[in-house]
């Protein structure tokens, strides 16, 4: 009899646990009335329904649920946001920064923000299940249009072209400031659907490279300009280690890669591209943003490999993924000579940029400039930059139900008062306001912190310092990092624009062979650039053509194939864009 | 079970059931549990197979999805054109086929050892000490790897090289790779592997040992002729069912190891699938691959239930 009550008890107990577990699972997202996944489910269940709205969107009457500007009744929505997860910061979904937001959405358009957070460094991932699972949020961002067109090919996203052009007299600060290159830059030319929106690129510099400058005085060298000069500086401070670093000097690493040499090298490789090539080669020898495909990218790798193979690089680099700090933290710690990255790098953070590490480690003197070293073969130094897109592309999935609602905050992110906020932050705390009236950016703390540089997540459509006032925000881009010497910033940042390209806009339409990639290709690109910098200089062409070939094999020529096709096809044997 | 059932008294046969059941319904009811559990967590999901035959959509039902061409095989045949997924089958034959040919036996080899201390104290220890690292996670593990055997900085390069040695690519060439992930594995594995064989070892009958002594048998006698065959049945067991396992493979191992030098070498079926489907969203693709993937290992479980059987042991089933 015992034995049976005890039965009973048991099974009963864990029936109601288990029971209590899956209640739990539904019940924390009803706290918060309507969160994203309550949300979403519903929008998945009468998908149908909106996409029947989507295309009677076209009525004058699409906006007339607003009254200046605001919904009758409480609207809510979900934004993406990138986390980080940098030390000492905040909340991405909850900080001063959110609730500026969610206060202004309210109050302008009574509309509920709720924002989501994606892993920075496995966004595509995230995106993808939250897109397979039907929760993902409103309004998703991503820096890769393969991607996005690869949801757009399943039915998975809204096709935009319909709202931008209806809501148009409601978006003015979007219309502004995209303008119709961005709004417009990924409009299929056939049908005429617009997938995604490009954010737009205020500041166009890409990549410099930078260099200690104590080193250079101390070794009595002046700033290399060619890339032979470049390659003594390297030799210089391999053969001086002992001078430089002292008891440390075997940690000396003259110039610094990382596992992504494509981005990490892009200067070097980018001198070694014909300064006069062609709009079409270009384009169809472009689908990899690391100019693997390009000509004269193995002979730019080959210099590298070189100097793997005379211990000038870092002989790790491959070791280390994605977001990994090792490499950043031997630059803290004084041991890297040169490096080339984001044309800002060393001055980001504040307190905890490379330049202040560096000036807390090693001592005042010790900081990395940039410089210009890698000339062409027309003496110049060409830079490969982008455009006023090419940053990220925001859409909206399938299963958003307030399309209305999120371009209303696609607007309101748009408005340079809002950005200005939202980049320079309150008078005292994140900024102070200098004689001449520049804006100086000041290490901020606590809740004040922002998580990335000039809140970038926040602000979608924008990306570098952009205020009402343009004159100001001149005046300010110098002042603009922490703790850094404005001079050393206007430096680098002039450095940027020498000889500075940006990239040109071929739309012919979309590239099928790009669809269903994904990663694939830009995993391969980098094993092809890893394996042959480390190669022996005997090896390097088998290498080289051999993983080069299987990159094409995967998909590489494909796409190649299917670009110079369509090239040709809307714009006949002209070479050059009209 | 059998032996409570067969112990019963008889009863009129009609009965038998009705009233076994009412006596032993409680224990029915513990096990509903664990039977929804499977049901809901590895039955029901299986419907998700069908993805393999259909053009996977984001939006649609998975009864909605249309069938893919060749009729359904298409992904099938895909996957087998594909030079990357050659490659990590490939990659997963070998690297299973190491760990078992070395990794096997090193458990047993262990406890065999471990059984002939005599200090009861020392041995203790040395069993705790041994499957520690079974407890510490692969990304610990590959973290220790990246700290002891990177070339340059890695400490055990750094000793090579002051003791006047050149610098080995441990983690960053292909065949030296290929010894460090296996070799670790042993590693972590061998001290938690031996615990069974211990057990095993601790059931087998103590009189056989005294009679052996008596008739003269040494130590490695003994080993060969009464441990060994002592605990043959649990060998043969795990053996089964890691030879089910030859083409399964765990994620987390080869996905902290492997870096951009060595994916020649290291890139397996699970981390295959994990880049191609759910980074690079071919989920129809990958599906096919890890149904592949189980219906391979189902027939080498088959296949060695069976060999074992041939060979006069019990089998798993």
């Amino acid at each position: 009899m015992k034995k049976k009550l005890i039965a009973i008890l048991l099974s009963g107990t864990m029936v109601a646990l288990t029971a209590c577990g899956g209640g739990n699972a539904d019940g924390s997202s009803t706290p918060d009335a309507g969160s994203s996944t309550g949300d979403s489910q519903e929008a998945a269940e009468d998908s149908g329904d909106a996409g029947e709205a989507a295309e009677s969107s076209g009525d004058a009457a699409a906006t007339g649920e607003l009254v200046d500007g605001k919904f009758a009744e409480t609207r809510h929505i979900t934004v993406e946001v990138y986390d980080r997860g940098n030390d000492g910061g905040s909340d991405p979904t909850n900080n001063m920064y959110t609730e500026y937001i969610k206060k202004g959405m309210l109050e302008d358009h009574n509309v509920e923000v709720e924002f989501v957070k994606v892993p920075r460094w496995t966004e595509v991932e995230e995106i993808n299940n939250l897109l397979a699972a039907g929760t993902a949020p409103d309004i998703c961002v991503s820096y890769s249009y393969p991607t996005v067109l690869t949801y757009a090919e399943m039915g998975g996203i809204l096709d935009l072209s319909g709202y931008v052009e209806d809501y148009k007299s409601e978006l003015t600060n979007l219309w502004d400031w995209l303008g119709e290159t961005n709004i417009y830059w990924d409009k299929d030319p056939v049908d005429g659907t617009i997938w995604a929106i490009e954010g737009k690129i205020a500041v166009n510099n890409r990549i410099n490279t930078f260099v200690r400058k104590d080193w250079l005085d101390t070794l009595g060298l002046s700033a290399p300009t060619t890339t032979e000069e470049f390659e003594e500086m390297l030799i210089a401070f391999e053969e001086n280690k002992d001078t430089l670093l002292g008891a440390d000097a075997d940690k000396l690493i003259p110039y610094s890669v990382s596992y992504d040499v494509g981005w990490r090298a892009a200067t070097l490789i980018e001198s070694f591209i014909d300064p006069d090539i062609s709009d079409k080669e270009m384009y169809v020898n472009g689908y990899d943003d690391r100019k693997l495909t390009q000509n004269g990218t193995k002979e730019a790798v080959r210099l590298l490999n070189k100097w793997y193979n005379q211990g000038l690089l870092w002989d790790n680099f491959a070791l280390y993924g994605s977001g990994d700090t090792t490499e950043d933290d031997m630059m803290k710690a004084g041991y890297v000579g040169a490096f080339s990255h984001n044309w800002d790098y060393p001055f980001r953070n504040g307190e905890d940029s490379i330049n202040v590490n560096l000036q807390r480690n090693v001592g005042e003197d010790a900081c990395y400039i940039a410089i210009d070293p890698f000339d062409d073969s027309k003496g110049t130094h060409t830079k490969y930059v982008s455009s006023t897109a090419g940053d990220r592309k925001i859409f909206f999935p399938h299963t958003n139900d307030e399309p209305l609602a999120c371009m209303l905050y696609l607007d309101w992110i748009s408005d340079p008062e809002h950005i200005q906020y939202l980049q320079i932050g309150d008078e005292g705390v994140t900024h102070n306001v200098l004689e001449g009236g520049a804006i100086q950016t000041v290490a901020a703390t606590g809740d004040a912190i922002m998580n990335s540089g000039m809140n970038i997540d926040y602000t979608i459509t924008c990306n570098g310092l952009h205020f009402a006032d343009e004159e100001l925000t001149k005046l300010s881009q110098a002042y603009n990092y922490a703790g850094i010497d404005p001079d050393i910033v206007a430096e680098a940042d002039k450095i940027a624009q020498t000889d500075a390209v940006p990239a040109k806009n071929v739309n012919v339409g979309a590239i099928e062979a790009e669809a269903n990639i994904g990663d694939t290709l830009s995993a391969k690109r980098d094993q092809v650039y890893d394996n042959a910098v480390i190669a022996s200089e005997a090896d390097f062409d088998s290498v080289w053509d051999s993983m080069l070939a299987d990159y094409l094999n995967s998909g590489g020529q494909a796409i190649m194939d299917e670009r110079a096709a369509k090239w040709q096809e809307t714009f006949g044997d002209t070479d050059m864009l009209p | 079970m059998t032996k409570v059932k067969t112990s019963k008294p008889a009863v009129a046969k009609k009965d038998s059931t009705r009233s076994y059941l009412k006596r032993y319904w409680q224990l029915y009811l513990l096990l509903s549990l664990p039977l929804l559990y499977l049901l809901v967590f590895k039955y029901i999901p299986m419907v998700y197979i069908q993805i393999a035959f259909k053009k996977y959509s984001i939006i649609q039902n998975v009864w909605e999805m249309p069938w893919a061409k060749n009729h359904g095989f298409e992904y099938f045949i895909q996957a087998f054109g594909s030079n990357d997924f050659r490659r990590a089958l490939r990659n997963t034959v070998v690297l299973n086929l190491m760990d078992l040919v070395i990794g096997f036996p090193a458990p047993i080899i262990f406890a065999l050892i471990l059984n002939e201390l005599c200090f009861k104290r020392f041995k203790k220890v040395v069993q705790t000490v041994a499957y520690m690292p079974h407890f510490l996670s692969w990304v610990i593990i590959y973290s220790l790897a990246l700290q002891l055997f990177a070339p340059g900085e890695g400490l055990v390069n750094m000793a090579i090289e002051r003791l006047g040695g050149s610098s080995i690519p441990f983690l960053n060439d292909a065949a030296h790779w290929v010894g460090t992930y296996i070799g670790v594995g042993v590693w972590q594995n061998f001290g938690w592997g031996s615990i069974v064989y211990l057990a095993a070892i601790a059931g087998i009958n103590s009189e056989l040992y005294e009679a052996a002594s008596v008739d003269g048998a040494g130590r490695f006698r003994k080993m060969w002729n009464i441990t060994l065959p002592g605990i043959k049945p649990t060998i043969v067991v795990l053996l089964i069912m890691n030879l089910g396992n030859i083409l399964g493979s765990n994620f987390d191992r080869p996905f902290a190891f492997q870096n951009n030098l060595v994916m020649n070498v290291a890139d397996v079926i699970s981390t295959y699938v994990y880049r191609t489907g759910i980074k690079g969203l071919q989920f129809s693709l990958t599906t096919a691959v890890g149904l592949f993937q189980s219906v391979v290992g189902v027939l080498f479980l088959l296949m060695a239930n069976w060999l074992s059987r041939k060979l006069g042991e019990r089998g798993i089933w």
